[in-house]
């Protein structure tokens, strides 16, 4: 209790009052001076500048000029870095499971989104950027996902992450089957839910799929009779639990698939083989390890914890070289957080990679920054530090491999977001806020006692 | 098309009031109702018109339930009863702007489509079903199940109830816009005076506005969440659209087609989907406004915002929009927390002291606003509140204006009440000193005096769920212990969880009459955040209850709060239908 207390009295308590900053406005240029840039895809450069213009890095090298009206920022023994991408987020939604049936393929996350969670401003404490947010896990296929870029501040619109391609959620294994809630249910009379099993997912994936192409199949002769000239024609019927399978038949939509075991992630390719679609990510996928080639060869990616498990029966199988053995076969994989307290410590989870697997430090960046941008499909945006990507970009205080650094400046599309000296400022305001607060609020009526 | 679409609609709803026979008691009430005299004048009163200047002192006469004179130099008709209103002063009737008050909790018939509530168009995923225990009985016939029934209708539901009356009458109230207060397509609210021998006699103006809750169904069924809610409100609309091109296309050549499905749901929305019905939208909170404004703007639909604590955060897209907002008049208070509980989120701190400014701000913008009762039990609180807007710049007059004049134009009804001004429907407020700082003394309702009397739960029913609870979570975690402030709004459930599961907003809240309770909120675990589902039960101030979690066992938890808890909104006494009946007592 003391402990989240601390919190809500320092980080929580400063952003509540960083919620409405001013209209947004041309952001000036900025230039960083005198770093050591981490830019991940091209190396490590000391003693480096990297120039922000138009919410783009304009330029990357020794010495560069600032331009007129340039912020110019010394960032002498300090590190920068793109900024972080977490993969697996369940961060500002109002709501996270649609649960009540096996296909909830219609429901969005973008209409949930909730910009007002201070959770987002703690993660871009934490050098954070964009992030995955997904539906919950209760159910085979799941919501439509939002790719969202964390500016705080900013109404719902202006966060999402506009090139992104859409994606959404898919689930397999115990938390479907609900094992544990399952007496839950009966417990409160609620009824019970299809499938219980394995299996039971496996056929729910196939009759969506068979019924999305039915679908398609209608609207296509539909369009194909309209384009021939047939007048009078009612369209079909829109589904919106159908419409967005067809996207994902179509290669339009990725699918982010919660799973843990071998056997049901092999189960998941072949059914995509079948229906003609790539799976992008396996979301956590513990044992990813064991069919480490059968993944590569899908062009599939894999995301996960760095160090968590055993937690539930299907977890037991994991290991931390997990991520490592994946890459040396060639897959893309991350580490996510899933977890709105470890979204704000990816740095760390992406050193522990080095220490297991012996990945290099641009190897274990990756998992955190360009791995991905590519599982999300924006990697031509963001993950490194290019000229001509967005201007997501950290500055930390020390190596963010280090569990002595932290973040201190975070840039979104070259407009600060979260700065550390800001928010100190920011701590007395509040203070001050809460006391004028309390002193009008005292003196009113508290709730009538009854007799 | 549309024309068509309501006189289908219509029909239904006549059918279905007719069912329940006037008690002996509504029938008494007629009698007694036609032996009163039915000719008033209250004369030396002060008269706010709200149509003009206010008259300082001056006459107004009833008759046969019209206003049929109002000045300073009015003649007494012989056959008037006189009302000194020496001291007194006159406004128009206010009317509540978004109500149930008048609704039955059970509807007469009806059960709506078990087989209904399914998330897309076709087969649908399987294993939810649709039901919402205890919940009203939904629309006879409809194809979808209950709180999915936009054809439902205040018509068929209202009944005059004198005791579920008295508290608004004491707070100066004879007309309300009433519609049920439960479910995501709530059906269709009327614009109903507070008095009468009969539902039909109530009904001002009906259907005047479609409702629409964002509150997820109970029961397990399909939705069972906000994400859910969305979707499922976004398929049936665009079934509507799909229903009125089949349906045309059938009038129009019906030779080898076959018959589209009648579907009472879908017809009750092609009113919605040609903007000639507005939609109240409950939304309080800056996100909640804006996802009900873009609702809106996919589907070109005419929304009003109803609740709307943090309006003014949207009020430049809501003028800009024409949207009005009736602003709730049920301010948070301040809990009476345990000492141990801790402190508040300073947002929670911060809506409390800016709730009373907001209509003032709101007028500042040029946001067209009335006022509603946001379910409040207290109805002391209902002036009280108004008073405080000054508190905001808002004066007396834009007050009086958003209790009258502004609701009735609202709801297209601006032609028959809101003002004082000869013809209008005799809808009176009397009160002894002025609105604000003296108290009501009587109402007009329908030409009806009714004297009014504070009614015995003045102080307030205690909320049901309502409060600063403190919590005790049992799960695979051990025992943790949370603060848990909760505001009960009609049916729905806000507020803040926070302490040793981290803090969050909780979400997908609802409460039912009898206490069964359920919310959702994120909660910090060793293993991540994850989405916690409160379900339970509230028995006088303990809340017991089950925490689901996917993926982890069930736990259990157990909430007390202090005894004198009441948060807002409670239940309202809505069942019992006493005849309405009108009391003459001796003139004031």
């Amino acid at each position: 209790m003391k402990r989240f207390l601390i919190a809500a009295l320092t980080v929580g308590a400063a952003a509540a009052s960083a919620q409405q900053p001013a209209a947004t406005t041309k952001v000036g240029p900025t230039l960083i001076k005198n770093a050591t840039i981490l830019t991940v895809t091209k190396g490590k450069l000391e003693n480096a500048d990297i120039l922000l213009m138009n919410g783009k890095i304009a330029q990357i090298g020794k010495n560069l000029s600032a331009p007129a009206g340039a912020q110019v920022i010394d960032a002498t023994g300090k590190y920068v870095m793109p900024g972080i991408i977490d993969p697996h987020s369940h961060t500002m939604i109002d709501a996270v499971n649609e649960g009540s049936l096996s296909v909830t393929s219609m429901v969005r996350i973008h209409d949930v989104l909730n910009p007002t969670d201070v959770n987002i401003y703690r993660q871009l404490a934490g050098g954070v950027t964009s992030i995955n947010v997904l539906h919950g896990s209760a159910n085979t296929i799941g919501g439509q996902n939002a790719v969202v870029k964390l500016k705080w501040g900013r109404p719902v619109e202006d966060m999402i992450f506009k090139a992104a391609p859409p994606g959404i959620k898919f689930a397999l294994g115990e938390n479907v089957t609900r094992k544990n809630s399952q007496t839950a249910a009966q417990a409160q009379g609620l009824p019970l839910r299809y499938p219980a099993t394995r299996m039971g997912q496996e056929e729910v994936l196939r009759d969506a799929f068979t019924r999305a192409r039915d679908y398609k199949a209608t609207w296509d002769d539909y369009n194909a009779r309209v384009a021939k000239g047939e007048k009078g024609l009612v369209p079909p019927e829109h589904d919106l639990e159908l419409d967005p399978l067809v996207e994902v038949l179509e290669g339009k939509r990725f699918v982010h698939a919660h799973s843990y075991r071998a056997d049901e992630m092999l189960m998941l390719l072949n059914v995509a083989k079948e229906f003609g679609f790539t799976v992008k990510t396996l979301q956590h996928g513990l044992e990813g390890y064991k069919i480490a080639s059968e993944i590569a060869q899908a062009g599939t990616g894999l995301s996960t914890f760095a160090d968590e498990w055993s937690y539930k029966v299907e977890a037991y199988d994991a290991i931390p070289y997990n991520v490592a053995i994946l890459m040396r076969h060639g897959v893309v994989a991350t580490v996510n957080s899933d977890s709105d307290e470890r979204a704000r410590r990816l740095n760390i989870d992406a050193a522990k990679m080095m220490r297991y697997g012996g990945l290099t430090e641009d190897e274990a960046l990756k998992t955190i920054t360009y791995n991905g941008a590519v599982q999300l499909g924006v990697q031509d945006h963001v993950g490194s530090l290019e000229v001509g990507k967005d201007a997501d970009v950290v500055i930390w205080s020390g190596d963010p491999l280090s569990v002595y650094s932290s973040a201190e400046t975070t840039f979104i599309d070259g407009e600060i977001f979260f700065d550390k000296k800001k928010d100190l400022a920011m701590r007395d305001q509040m203070a001050k806020e809460r006391a004028a607060l309390e002193a009008a609020d005292r003196g009113r009526r508290t709730t009538p006692v009854i007799p | 098309m549309q024309i068509r679409g309501l006189l289908a609609g219509m029909s239904l709803a006549y059918t279905a009031s007719v069912v329940a026979p006037p008690s002996i008691g509504a029938q008494i009430g007629v009698q007694r109702e036609r032996n009163a005299p039915s000719v008033y004048a209250i004369t030396n009163a002060k008269i706010v018109t709200v149509a003009g200047p206010a008259i300082d002192r001056g006459t107004i006469v009833v008759r046969n339930g019209v206003i049929a004179a109002v000045g300073a130099s009015v003649a007494v008709p012989g056959d008037a009863r006189v009302i000194d209103g020496s001291g007194l002063t006159v406004y128009p009737g206010l009317i509540d702007a978004n109500s149930s008050i008048g609704i039955a909790r059970e509807t007469p018939a009806g059960a709506g489509n078990p087989a209904a509530g399914r998330g897309g168009r076709g087969a649908g995923g399987r294993g939810g079903t649709p039901s919402q225990q205890g919940a009203p009985a939904g629309a006879p016939n409809s194809l979808h199940p209950i709180g999915l029934q936009p054809e439902l209708t205040a018509v068929d539901l209202v009944r005059p109830d004198a005791d579920a009356f008295a508290g608004p009458q004491s707070a100066g109230i004879t007309a309300t816009q009433s519609a049920p207060a439960t479910g995501i397509f709530r059906g269709l609210g009327a614009v109903v005076n507070l008095g009468g021998s009969s539902a039909q006699a109530m009904i001002v103006k009906a259907p005047v506005a479609e409702h629409i809750g964002f509150t997820p169904q109970r029961g397990g069924g399909y939705p069972n969440s906000l994400l859910g809610v969305f979707s499922s409100l976004r398929q049936m609309l665009l079934d509507a659209q799909h229903y009125a091109a089949e349906q045309a296309a059938y009038a129009k050549n019906p030779r080898g087609m076959h018959r589209p499905e009648l579907d009472p749901s879908l017809e009750a929305l092609q009113p919605v989907l040609s903007r000639q019905m507005p939609v109240v939208m409950e939304a309080s909170s800056q996100r909640e406004i804006e996802r009900a404004l873009d609702l809106a703007k996919e589907f070109n639909i005419h929304p009003i915002i109803a609740g709307g604590e943090e309006a003014d955060k949207v009020a430049a897209r809501l003028k800009a929009e024409n949207v009005p907002v009736l602003i709730s008049l049920n301010f948070p208070r301040r809990p009476q927390a345990s000492a141990d509980a801790d402190p508040e989120p300073i947002r929670v701190l911060r809506a409390r002291v800016e709730a009373p400014k907001l209509a003032g701000k709101l007028a500042q913008a040029g946001v067209k606003f009335a006022f509603e009762d946001g379910g409040m039990t207290n109805w002391a609180d209902f002036l009280a509140n108004v008073g405080r807007t000054a508190e905001g710049g808002l004066s007396a007059e834009q007050s009086v204006r958003a209790l009258t004049l502004s609701p009735a134009e609202i709801f297209g009804v601006g032609d028959r009440l809101g003002t004082i001004e000869t013809g209008k429907i005799a809808n009176l407020t009397l009160t002894r000193g002025d609105l604000f700082t003296g108290h009501v003394t009587r109402v007009f309702v329908d030409g009806n005096p009714i004297e009014v009397h504070a009614p015995a739960n003045a102080n307030g029913a205690a909320s049901v769920a309502g409060g600063t609870w403190t919590i005790t979570v049992t799960s695979d975690e051990g025992e943790k212990s949370v603060t848990a402030a909760l505001q009960q709004v009609g049916d729905q459930l806000r507020g803040t969880i926070q302490g040793a599961l981290g803090s969050s907003q909780i979400s997908n809240g609802s409460v039912s009459p009898s206490g069964e309770v359920q919310f959702s909120a994120s909660v910090t675990l060793s293993a991540g955040t994850e989405e916690a589902r409160f379900a339970g039960t509230i028995t006088g101030n303990v809340m017991r209850g089950t925490m689901s979690i996917v993926g982890h066992p069930q736990g259990t938890f157990i909430g007390t709060r202090p005894d004198s808890a009441q948060g807002g909104r409670g239940r309202r006494p809505l069942e019992g239908s006493a005849p309405t009946a009108f009391r003459i007592g001796e003139l004031t």
